[in-house]
Formats: C-alpha cells, structure tokens, sequence
C-alpha cells in the first residue's frame, strides 16, 4: 500500500515540478540576462552569462533615470499604504458599526460602482478632475486617487473584520461616555491589527505595480515616474533594443521588492487577495 | 413621573444617536467625495461627451447620436477589438480554468510540499501587469528573446519565429502572459472552495465504491459550484477589462490586429506610443458607454444562467 501511494506519487510531483520550472522561467530568464553584459545579451550567445556583472544595474542607478524612479516609487507607495490604512478602516468602521441615514443604498451605491466601472477608461475624466485641483502632473493626483477613491475591496475587508469584533466593546465603552469616533480610534483601531497588515499589503501591491494610472499623470515628465512607468516606457522609447540591459536591470529591480515582501508575509498576502475578493 | 423619565431617556437616546450620525458623516466625508469626484463624476462625463464632437481644444459641438452610429456603422476597428477580446477570454479560460481546478486538486491538503507548490505557483499573480507584458515581451522577442533561442536549441525550429509577426502568434503570446499571471489565484480560491466541502460526503462516496473520476464529477465538482461561479465572474470582468497587458505587450501589432476592446478605447483618449493621433473625447466616451453596455449585458447573461449554479445543497 505504501509503496503504491508512493508510486502514485512520484509523476505527480515530476508533474508538478515541471510546471513550477516553467511558471519560474520567465522570473528566472530576466534576473539572469540582467546579469549579463550587454554585449552577450546582443550576442545572445549562450544563456547563461559567462562573468557575472553587476554593470547593468551600476548604469541603470548612474546613467539613466533609475535613482529617480526608485524615490518615485516609494514616496508614493508609502503615501499610499498609510493613507489607504487610515481611510479604509475609518470606512469600514463607518459601514459596520455606524447608524445614520442612506447606509444601506450607500453602500449598495459602491458595491455597483464596481461592476459598472469600466476601469482604465475612467483615467481622462479624472486626469480632468485632477487638472482641475491642480493635481495633474505629479504623483499627488495619484496618491490622492488611490487614497481617497473608496477601494471597495478595501472596504469589505475592512468592515468584514469589524463586524467580527464584538459589539459589548463599543457598548462599555460608550456606558464610560466615549463618541462615536473615540471608541474607534482608541478601542477599534488598536484592534485591528491583522487587518492593518492585509490591507497595507494590498495597498503596496496595487500602488508599486500599478501602470496606467501614474502613466497618465506623468505623461511626458519622467522625472516624476514610478519605477514601472520608466521601465515601460524605455521599451516604446523607439530605442528598445539598445535599453535592453537597462530593461532587464530594471525589471528585477521592480519585482524583486515585491516578491520579497511577498514571500516574508505569504499568509497576509493570500488571506488578503482571496476574501476581499469573494466577498466584494 | 414615570413617563417624564422615560421621555427623557429617549430624548438623550436621540440626540446620541444624532451625534454619532454626525460623526459618522463626518469621518465618511472625504471619502464620499473621493468616491463622487472619481467613480461618479467620470461615468457621468463619458456619458455627457459621448454626445459631443470634443476634441479638448476647439469647442464642443453638440451632435445627438452621431459618434454612435459612428461606432456601428463606420468603425469595423472597435468590433474586431472587441472580437478579438471574447477571442483571448475564450482562449485563457479554457486554459486557466482547468489548470486551476486541477492544481487545486492536487495541492488541497497540509502537506509541506503542497504548501510549497502553492506558494510558487501563487507567486506570479503579485508581478505588476505591465512587468508582465515587459518580460513577456523580451521572451519572446524574435532575435534575441530566450523562447526562440531555446526552441532552437532544442531543435524545434530552424528560423526564429517571429511571435508578434501575425495575430494569432501575438495573441497567443498575450494569452500565455496573461495565464501566467492569473493561474495562481484561481487555483487558491478553489483550494478554499474544496476546504469547504464537507469530509463526509466523500466517506459516503468511498462507501458506496463510487471511482475516482465519478467521484471527481458527481461530488467535488457539484460541491465546488457556488465557488467556481464568483471564480468565473470575476475572471470574465477582470478579462474583459485587460488593458495594460496589451498595451504593454504589444500595443496592437501587428497592424492593431491584436487590440482588445479597452486598449482599443483608451487610445482614443491618450495617443499611446503614436504621436501623430489627435484625441477626440467624444468619440471615445461613446466608445466607452458601448464597452461598459456590453459588459453589463454579459455579466447579466452570466448572472442568468448561472443562476441555478450551485443549488445542489
């Protein structure tokens, strides 16, 4: 019996280790190409670089844009993730424990929105919107989008989470004579920790890997683009092929972070991923 | 005496309950405007111009529905892309779907190993979209991408490629990235579909001698239905609205041949990698209230059949 079990086992883990070498290629291929020198990318003589060189990166940070990049990206990302933390629990809170007139269509109002946003065609009225409060043209018109624009996965996580918190707190709380907002920022808050983590997690993710958004808002001014922006725009820059080391430097530049994060705080991260999800 | 009490109670019951509304709206507040200015705002402006010759510059001139009948009868461009969009959903659900209903199926359980797997197989889902349309690019990429090289190698082929010379080769490409980033969570939420389903089902199937496959077919995929129908609607919204990934990828090439319904629209908007393009506003706003139709009209339909999907318990 073992030994069938075992027998049985052996082609699925083969199986499995196949797809996992293919599911790592690509992440595999750029971090060793971004090792190579550009001459031995453009030679494409063998696939594995013959010297290692850190030349790519030297350049990517000197020569071009990437210094500039790199600060773009996390100024906005840490903007993001503090501000998202604060306005998507204080909505959560709002939504589960609050009592005022038009909670219920309103929330059903943002549930819709959802499904009727049409996604990357919204980006022109609200660059205009932007425009209009003088925020077109930096980061700031996509800090404040992301942070104020309500993220409704955001929100179901958030008042899903305290929902789960039991009510006789808020009650005690409110015999002692604390408001409304008291009991959330000096009982709910502290509480919420776990969710802190998941939705700052989501946050990062969305904020450091989004494209279009900041791509609008820093159209034809790339001292102020984020990390992806700059690498993408190298390869419509006409000059691809030349930028190709740069490219490759600059791409594990963008995923390396994330997978690192990732892979310190897996649980957050699928927790996070699946139940806003299904329930949004 | 009695009744004066309780009046008063309530009064105060009142007023704490006006105070709390107050608070309430007030700590809503900038979200609310946040929300009005950049979800509601925009849906109303796409619906107000797409009644509008507007180009951004000269002045807006009303004309009824003329950038719609624009749209149906003189832009065969917009239907092609929207065409080949149902063409790469089709294609990637086909391929994803299984995928990730098997990994899940094999992966469900504590195992180490299992949670290993699943790490790694989840792990591409995190890499930005348009890092994924980079990369993808570069692999394939005809003269110095890695997939020619290798193929190659291996003597599959004798010439390179050229994957984004034609638009099935291209779309094929979009497809496979596309996979690739999306297989992971599809996979976890079924895993969590599975992990709901009750033990002693399968003991009851075990003991009637049901096989294997019956035993795939009659119990686990009846007991995964309510599941795979939130799996399957925001795949098909989320595949619908692809943008960045094309664009990233291969901005239409060859020829706008490999355009999906979104990039299509948005270049309408921002002249994408083309300078020569004046952005005319009006005609993508009434691009885009078709495009937001269409996929209300879908995810109806969807709703509809579905709708006795996962009814068996």
């Amino acid at each position: 019996m073992k030994k069938r079990q075992l027998l049985e086992a052996i082609p699925k883990y083969i199986f499995l280790s196949l797809l996992a070498a293919l599911v790592i290629f690509p992440i595999f291929y750029v971090v060793v190409s971004s090792l190579k020198n550009t001459a031995s990318i453009l030679a494409s003589s063998s696939f594995f670089p013959k010297t290692f060189s850190w030349d790519n990166y030297v350049r990517a940070w000197n020569l071009s844009n990437f210094k500039v990049y790199t600060w773009n990206s996390i100024y906005m990302c840490a903007t993001i993730v503090l501000g998202t933390i604060v306005t998507s629990i204080t909505s959560g809170y709002v939504f589960s424990r609050g009592r005022f007139m038009g909670k219920k269509p309103l929330l059903a109002l943002i549930t819709f929105s959802m499904f009727i946003s049409a996604g990357s065609l919204f980006l022109y009225p609200q660059l205009n919107i932007a425009k209009a409060l003088n925020l077109n043209n930096s980061l700031w018109g996509v800090i404040i989008i992301y942070i104020f624009g309500i993220n409704v996965t955001n929100l179901y996580l958030a008042k899903g989470f305290i929902d789960g918190i039991p009510k006789e707190i808020d009650e005690a709380a409110r015999v002692d004579g604390c408001s409304f907002f008291r009991i959330f920022w000096s009982i709910i808050f502290p509480l919420t920790k776990p969710l802190i983590a998941t939705v700052g997690l989501l946050a990062f993710m969305n904020s450091w890997n989004d494209y279009l958004l900041p791509m609008v808002f820093t159209l034809g001014n790339p001292d102020k683009q984020p990390l992806v922006v700059g690498i993408v725009s190298m390869k419509s820059s006409g000059e691809s092929v030349t930028s190709w080391d740069l490219m490759m430097a600059g791409t594990v530049m963008a995923v390396i972070p994330m997978l690192v994060v990732f892979i310190s705080l897996n649980k957050y991260f699928v927790s996070g991923l699946t139940s806003g999800a299904v329930k949004g | 005496m009695s009744f004066f009490k309780r009046r008063k109670a309530s009064t105060k019951h009142q007023s704490l309950y006006r105070k709390d509304a107050i608070q309430s709206y007030i700590m809503l507040a900038p979200m609310l405007i946040g929300f009005a200015l950049f979800t509601i705002y925009p849906m109303f402006w796409l619906i107000q111009w797409s009644w509008f010759d507007y180009d951004g510059m000269s002045t807006p001139k009303f004309i009824g529905f003329e950038n719609y009948i624009r749209a149906f009868t003189r832009d065969p461009h917009y239907w092609d892309s929207l065409e080949n969009t149902f063409i790469i959903v089709i294609a990637k659900f086909i391929l994803e779907i299984p995928l990730a209903l098997f990994l899940a199926i094999v992966l469900n359980g504590n195992k180490k190993i299992n949670s290993f797997f699943r790490t790694l197989f989840f792990s591409p889902t995190i890499v930005s979209t348009a890092i994924v349309g980079i990369v993808f690019f570069l692999m394939f990429e005809p003269f110095l991408g890695s997939v020619n090289q290798l193929l190659k190698a291996f003597g599959m082929i004798d010439t390179n490629v050229n994957w984004f010379g034609n638009k099935w080769l291209a779309d094929l490409v979009i497809v496979i990235a596309s996979v690739w980033k999306g297989f992971g969570i599809n996979m976890i939420f079924f895993i969590m579909g599975l992990q709901n389903i009750p033990q002693d089902i399968y003991e009851c199937a075990d003991i009637d001698g049901v096989g294997k496959w019956s035993r795939f077919t009659k119990v686990t995929l009846p007991m995964l239905a309510s599941t795979g129908k939130v799996v399957m609607m925001l795949f098909i919204v989320n595949s619908i609205k692809m943008s960045d990934l094309v664009l990233v990828l291969t901005n239409g090439q060859p020829g706008g041949s490999t355009e999906v319904v979104m990039s299509y629209t948005f270049k309408y908007f921002f002249s994408y990698g083309a300078a020569d393009s004046i952005s005319q506003y009006g005609y993508s706003s009434a691009l885009a209230v078709i495009t937001a139709l269409v996929l209300t009209v879908i995810v109806s339909l969807y709703l509809r059949l579905t709708r006795n999907m996962g009814n068996h318990y």
